[in-house]
Order: C-alpha cells, then structure tokens, then sequence
C-alpha cells in the first residue's frame, strides 16, 4: 500500500507543494526565486545576433552583444515588474493580442481530421433536403410576350380549349420542350422566379401564366419525377466539405461554449 | 476506428495531395461529356482574392478560399463584417487568384507568436498594429501597398528565398482545397494567382490561371513582381511552366483603365520598340483581357471615342491618374490604356511588324477582395472588407486605398462577370474556350450572347442561328480571311438576363485601318427595342430609350426593352483591303447603380455628383478580317 502511494503522481505534487509552502512559511516572504531568475542562454544570445544582422548587415561587436544582452534583461526586468504591477490589466492592446492569440490556439485544436463514411453517411441522413436529387421535369412552355396577366390568362384559356399553341407564342431563343430537367437547369434559362413557380404546379393540361423576365409564359408539364435520394457515391465530396465547414463552425462556437460556461456573466437590460 | 485513424493520419501528415485523390476516386468522377459544339454559356469569376491576399487580409478579410469557393458555388457565407451573403444565383466556376507577392504574409504576420517577430522590428510594429485595431491593419496595408509601389518592403517579406518554403506550403494546400471544391459538370475551380506589377504606381497586373489539376503541377509556386516587373519575364515563367510540365498556363492583362498608357504600350518594359518575338510571345501568353471590374471600365474613353455616347462608362474617378494614384494620367496616355484602342493598334502593328499583340477576348471578373464574387447591383460586397453591405457609409466615403488622393466608394463599379462558351464545365474546356476567346465580358448581368462572322450567312439563318454559325462561319473570338472580296456577315443574338434587365440595343464596333496606315472606329446600331417607334437620325444616332428608374424604389419597368434581339448584319462600308475588327457590345435599358440600393436601404441621401443610373452591358471577344495574302 505505501509502495503504491510513493509511486502516485498525485502525492509527489502534493509532497512538492508541501515543500514549497514549508520554504516560503520557514523564510517569512512569499517570494519564490524561481520569479526572480533571469537566464540569458546560448539560444538567446543566438537570436539577438540575429536580429542585429537582419538590421545591421553584419555581427554585432563584443560591446554591441553586450549592450543588446544588457538591454534584454533590462527589458525582462520591467516586463515581469509590470505584470507584479498588474498594468497587463484594462490594456485594450494586451486584451486583444490575448484574444486574437486564443482564438488562434483553440482554432488549432479542433482543426477537422477528415471523417469515414459512416459519419459522413450519418450527416447525410440528417440533412435530407441538402443532398436529395432535385425532381425532375418534363414540360413545354410557350413565351406570351410582355403581357399583363388578364391578357396572358385567356390566352392560357384558349390552349386548353384546344387553340394551336403556335399561334400564340412569340419568339425567343429558349428551348420549347423539356425533358427530365432539373430546377436549377430550369432557373438557368428563365430565372428563379420561374422555377418557384413551375414547382406550385401539377402534370396536366396548359397551364399559368408564369412570369419571368422575360414575360408571360404558358406551361404544360407532362411528367414531375420526384427527386431521389442520393448515395453517398454521388455526392461524396460535397457531403464531406459540407460536413467539415460545418464541424470547423461548430466547433469554434462550441469552445467558445465550453469556455462560457465556466462564467456568471450578466447583461444591463438583458434578461 | 482504423480508417479515421488513416484519415487522421494522411491530413496530419504533408501527403495531403495522395489523400485527396483517394476522395476523388471515391466520389466517382464519371467521365464529363463534351458537347459537340458550345451550347452553354458558364459563368465565372476569374479575379477573386482571399484572405491570402497581403492587401485583402490587411483590409480585413477573414475568409479563406473554402469560404470564397462555398459562396461562388451558390452556398451561403458569414461575411468578414457578419452579413450573411449568398448570390443569387451561383457561380459556374472560379479563379482564386491572390497575390503572388508576399502570399499569406499579411495572415502569417498577424497570426504570428509575437516572439518570433520580436528580432525583426518592421514586421513586429506592423504585428502590433494588425493586432491593435481595424484601423491599425488598414493602416498596416496602405503602408504595404505603397511599399510594393516605391519597392521598400521589408526583405524578409521580399528574398525569394525566404518566401519560396512559406509559398510553397500555402500553395499545396491551397490545392487541396481547390480540388476539394472541383466538380467536374458541376463546378469547376482552376489554379491561378495575380502577378501584380506597378512601376511607378502604373498597372500592369495580370491575373495568371492554370488548366492542371493541382498535382499535375509539380514544384511550380506563383511568380511574383517581385522577381521582376516586367511582364517578359512572367511570360517565359510561363513558357518553363508549360515545358516542365506539360501543362498550359494564360495571363489575363487588368485595369489598363490605370497604367498610365503602359498597358498596351507600343514599346517594351525597357522601351526599346516592341518587335516580332514580343509580339508572337505576348498574343499566345495573353489571349484574353478582363475589360471591366471593380475598379472602373476599360472598354473606351469618351476622349479616345468622342462619337460613341456610352464610352463614359465605368470611367468617372478612373481616369486621372494611376493605380497608386502617384501619378497623373494626361489623355494623351489614354491610347495604352483603353480596350478599343490596343484593338486598333493591334491592326497597325499586323500592318507594319507583320503580327498583332493585342489579339485578344474580353471578359470582366470583379476583382473582389473580400472572398465574394458579387457583381449584382442589390447584392454588392464591395472592393474590400471594410466596405462590405453593411458599411452604410461606404458609397460616399474617399477611398485611398493607400494613396494620397481619394477616389470615393460610388466610383468603385459592382462589375463584372466571365461569360463562357464552352463544351463542357470542366477546367479543360472552359480554358482551351478561352484560348480561343470564346468569351465574352459583362458587367454584371447574365445576358446571352451570340455573335458569328462568316461569308455565307443570309438573313434566314438568324432562324437556326447558332447552328448555322458554327457551320458556316466562326464564332467570337475567330478569324475571317478572303472571302472574295464581299463584306463579312454576321448572326448576332442577344438574350436578356431574366432577373436583371431588358435590352436597349446590340451595336457592332468596328476597327479598321485606312489607305493611309491610320487606325479608324465606327459603330453601328444593328437591332434595338420598340424599332417601329426608334428610327435612327442622319448621324446614324438612336433616340435614347426611355428611363424608367425609380430612385424611390429601385425599380424600373422592362417592358420599354427587349426581352431578345437578332439580328443578321453586313458591313455597309466594307473594304477588302483592308485590315479589321468587329465586336459586339450589348446595352440594357437604365438601371439604377449599387449607390441607389445602399441609400434606400441605409435611407441616405446622394449628392448629385454621385451615378445613379447607369447602363449595364456586355462586350463580345472581336472577330478579325484579314485581307487575302
């Protein structure tokens, strides 16, 4: 049992505090030496050097490397100094720096290591609409011209009572018949607008007006294929973009969650 | 769990590019059919910066080139300022092209632990500044433009050396991500990068775009101006790229508007006289120029075309002095700097060097640095992140841009869009199209053009019009000789964009050299809306159409348009001796300017000096008719 107890991390770090405590209460200060050690190492005097070439073009002299040492630990000595101070505190330049260099660490940690099918099958079956194929359509349509709706509907009126469609269409360069196409295919050549409405309608006879820029159209849709669902082959790359800029957002607004929670935080005039 | 953990171990790793064409096999790339001839038109954007950018990162933008291919794929994206965007309708492909300068320095900088800046003061202060405020970073990129412009950038940030590793990271993930994005049929984004010269503030940028797939592209980084300011040298960059590779590489020439004259100059970078080789290298490297983006209008100046009343476009705050706004431009300068006139000049060179160097497509890109590709008058983001949609000031406030003088928001146009007539969305057919220059530039709107020349066209085939344009005659962008002496025909279509405008009239602009070796221009009028009511005047001029813009409202009415125009057309002036031109520029009816949207919606009031209704338009790749030898 005192075998296990002089091998457990727990007690070696309680024993450490232990000491410390008993040092600081034996000398009467609470001052820990460690905080009162300045080490310049070969390191350091590496990176003065050359910051001194970049600037200069050339090696420091012996009196020039000491004067920048000299000038390190002057620096070193207020820097902690200030902190003791607290004067880190209520400095908008310091607060930001912080926050941006946080940000930046978190950000690192929950960078995305790619997902297996299963996940990505998984964010598929969640996100049904995202992934079904669209429907499609079958259909013709015919360009009234740039008509008001009372004019285009009873000429919408006549087709169905049989009236030739040729004699009603003005011409523009768009297809007349359709097959299988899909709404977005259908927005391309007659704009959004066009498409929103065809979906409100059913397979049958003439049909409309719909309006789009161009004018007034009649349609006769012949066939509406439900849209499928897709497999995880068709569109594999889009569901793991889609999954992974997700996550990455996900995951920044939940570390910044994470972290939240930790805090009593109140708002004048929010409830 | 072995299978993430392989995942997990190919990101972690630097084999990024094996990773992903394991997902590309997975994803099943069925073969992509290409159609027998162009019968779709593909919409692009071949200019967009992101966060990548030194200057659009130091403007503000947080958006990576994930979000910048999400949101041209139609996806909806959180701005750098918290608006959320989405186009209206999506984008057929992109072109990242960030600055190849100093790429990702501003993001790595500011990203930067302090400590490892701390031996380098240049870069700590401009860290400090970035890290201080929005205020600090904007300052922190006008400095670093100018620096660019003067070439007193810090070395760190300049020794090719030291960029090349940082480059050649950012650049292979940056692959990754362009791939990722990449779906043949569907989408296509291509590799590119801005080379971004400016000698003495002058422009002489040009886009650089790539027809490889990433991997296909070896151990090739981005060239900057930095290597040297001469386009040449970007040329035979080009030329070792395609040797080396196998590969194909163009550049796209931008903002002539603001060389100075130097864009299509007669002479070198040096300015020795321009000869035979130059020219030879320069018409296969440059197929193609972007004519109109953010930053103004290129197509002509109403001084270079004192006849053509819609050459003032996209002009105003544009046209007196340079990029950097260090020097002033005399209009005497305008020659080198205005699409129409290197057209032109590339005619007299063919005469008296024997080749032409300005044998090129047009199309427009917007030159977004925000990440966005907005190019809709109602859904403008801006040139930069600090004038996205929801700065209420940003039409009516100076725009330095790191310059002493101001340019101010309302000059800045929501301009332009890539149209492609290609086989196939894929990064083949869309560049070998380019190539060609079948291509045209709009600036905004989606409007279908079709323009065919040839000898054996008549007046029926505007029935069957595309099939008889690619049976009997070339399509833009193509070339006609002989002939017999009789005058080129030609089956021009123009189809309105059904959620923007209607059209006011499709005109041919025409250039030809006279008897006396002198570069000439004319344009005519060759189909208009409401033609029983319009009748042209003696000088050949149309009455204006109606406007019918309610500043109010935002509106105007489409039924005093065109919703289509055809027409079949045949120079009435023709000399077959002679060398020339011709291309087609679209108009729509009047419509209000972004200023317009951004005041009903932020209830401003704007001065008068401010446009507010303009005419958006489109300008077709030419079509050449050489004299038979």
């Amino acid at each position: 049992m005192m075998h296990k107890l002089i091998r457990e991390p727990l007690v070696h770090f309680l024993g450490g505090a232990l000491l410390v405590f008993a040092f600081f209460w034996a000398s009467g200060s609470n001052r820990d030496p460690a905080d009162y050690a300045i080490h310049i190492d070969e390191t350091d005097i590496e990176r003065l050097k050359t910051g001194w070439v970049q600037n200069f073009r050339r090696t420091p002299t012996q009196a020039e490397l000491d004067a920048l040492i000299d000038q390190e630990i002057a620096e070193e000595i207020y820097y902690r100094e200030a902190l003791r101070l607290g004067l880190d505190k209520n400095d908008p330049v310091i607060r930001r720096r912080l926050f941006t260099k946080m940000r930046f660490i978190e950000s690192g940690e929950t960078a995305d290591s790619g997902a297996d099918d299963t996940i990505l099958k998984q964010w598929m079956d969640d996100h049904p609409e995202k992934y079904a194929l669209p429907p499609l359509y079958d259909f013709e349509q015919i360009y009234l011209g740039q008509i008001d709706a009372s004019e285009a509907r009873q000429r919408i009126d006549q087709l169905k009572a049989g009236a030739n469609p040729d004699s009603f269409a003005q011409p523009l360069s768009t297809p007349r018949t359709f097959a299988r196409t899909e709404t977005a295919d259908i927005a391309r050549q007659f704009g959004e607008r066009f498409a929103e409405q065809l979906e409100t309608l059913e397979p049958g006879d003439w049909n409309g007006p719909i309006v789009s820029g161009f004018g007034s159209h009649a349609v006769r849709i012949s066939a509406k294929t439900p849209g499928q669902t897709a497999t995880l082959a068709d569109v594999r790359q889009r569901v793991a973009n889609d999954w992974s800029a997700t996550r990455q957002a996900e995951q920044r607004d939940k570390s910044l969650a994470r972290l939240q929670a930790e805090y009593d935080i109140t708002v004048a005039g929010r409830p | 769990m072995r299978k993430t953990l392989m995942l997990a171990a190919c990101t972690a790793a630097l084999a990024l590019s094996a990773c992903s064409e394991i997902n590309n096999e997975d994803g099943g790339g069925a073969e992509i059919a290409n159609t027998e001839y162009p019968e779709q038109v593909f919409w692009g954007d071949t200019h967009l910066h992101t966060d990548n950018s030194i200057d659009a990162f130091g403007f503000g933008n947080r958006l990576d080139a994930e979000n910048a291919l999400r949101f041209a794929r139609g996806e909806e994206v959180t701005a750098t300022k918290g608006a959320k965007a989405k186009l209206s309708r999506p984008l057929d492909f992109l072109v990242i092209a960030d600055h190849s300068d100093a790429m990702g320095a501003t993001k790595a900088i500011m990203e930067a632990p302090r400590i490892a800046l701390l031996t380098n003061k240049f870069l700590l202060r401009w860290h400090d500044m970035m890290n201080e405020s929005d205020e600090g970073s904007l300052q922190v990129t006008a400095e670093l433009i100018d620096g660019a412009a003067k070439g007193t950038l810090p070395e760190s940030l300049t020794d090719p050396e030291e960029t090349r590793e940082r480059t050649a990271d950012l650049w292979e993930k940056h692959g990754e991500i362009v791939n990722r994005y990449n779906e043949p049929g569907k989408f296509t984004a291509f590799m590119g990068f801005e080379y971004t010269p400016m000698p003495q503030g002058d422009n002489l940028h040009r886009v650089v775009m790539f027809r490889d797939d990433p991997e296909e592209m070896g151990d090739t980084i981005p060239y900057g101006a930095l290597g040297s300011q001469d386009p040449e040298k970007l040329w035979t960059y080009m030329d070792a790229y395609e040797k080396k590779t196998g590969g194909k590489v163009l550049a796209i020439p931008h903002n002539s508007n603001v060389s100075n004259g130097r864009m299509f100059a007669m002479n070198k970078f040096d300015g020795s006289p321009i000869d035979a080789a130059y020219i030879r290298t320069r018409a296969l490297r440059e197929p193609i120029v972007e004519v109109t983006q953010i930053k103004g209008d290129s197509e002509s100046h109403p001084f270079l075309s004192p006849n053509d009343e819609f050459a003032s476009f996209g002009v105003t705050g544009w046209d007196k002095c340079n990029l950097s706004c260090t020097r002033d431009m005399p209009p005497e300068s305008y020659g080198g700097s205005y699409v129409r006139e290197a057209l032109k000049r590339g005619l007299e060179l063919t005469l008296s060097v024997g080749a032409n160097p300005f044998k090129f497509g047009m199309i427009g890109s917007t030159d977004s640095h925000t990440s966005l590709a907005t190019a809709d008058e109602d859904n403008f983001f801006g040139k930069h992140s600090a004038n996205e949609a929801n700065n209420k000031q940003r039409a009516l406030e100076p725009q330095n841009l790191g310059t002493r003088e101001g340019r101010f928001g309302w000059h800045y146009l929501s301009s332009g869009y890539a149209a492609v007539w290609a086989t196939s969305n894929t990064r083949e057919a869309i560049f070998d199209a380019m190539m060609r220059r079948e291509v045209y530039a709009t600036t905004g709107p989606r409007m279908q053009v079709r323009f065919f020349g040839g000898f054996d066209f008549s007046a029926d085939d505007t029935a069957d019009l595309v099939k008889a344009g690619y049976t009997k005659g070339v399509p833009m962008g193509g070339d006609l000789k002989g002939g017999g002496g009789q005058a080129p025909k030609f089956l021009i279509s123009a189809l309105m964009d059904p959620e923007s405008a209607s059209l006011d009239r499709i005109q041919v602009i025409k250039g030809w050299v006279d008897a006396t070796g002198k570069s000439q221009e004319k344009i005519y009028n060759v189909s208009w809306s409401d033609a029983d009511n319009r009748k042209p005047g003696g000088d050949g001029k149309l009455p204006a159409v109606p406007n019918t813009v309610d500043l109010a409202k935002g509106t105007w009415d489409n039924a005093t348009g065109a919703p289509e125009l055809v027409t079949f057309w045949q120079d009435p002036d023709f000399d077959a001796a002679q060398n020339a031109f011709y291309y087609v520029r679209v108009l729509e009816i009047p419509t209000p300017t972004w200023p317009v949207y951004d005041a009903l919606k932020f209830n401003l009031t704007l001065p008068d000096d401010v446009i507010k209704i303009q005419q958006e338009r489109a300008y077709s790749s030419p079509i050449w008719y050489t004299p038979a030898a």
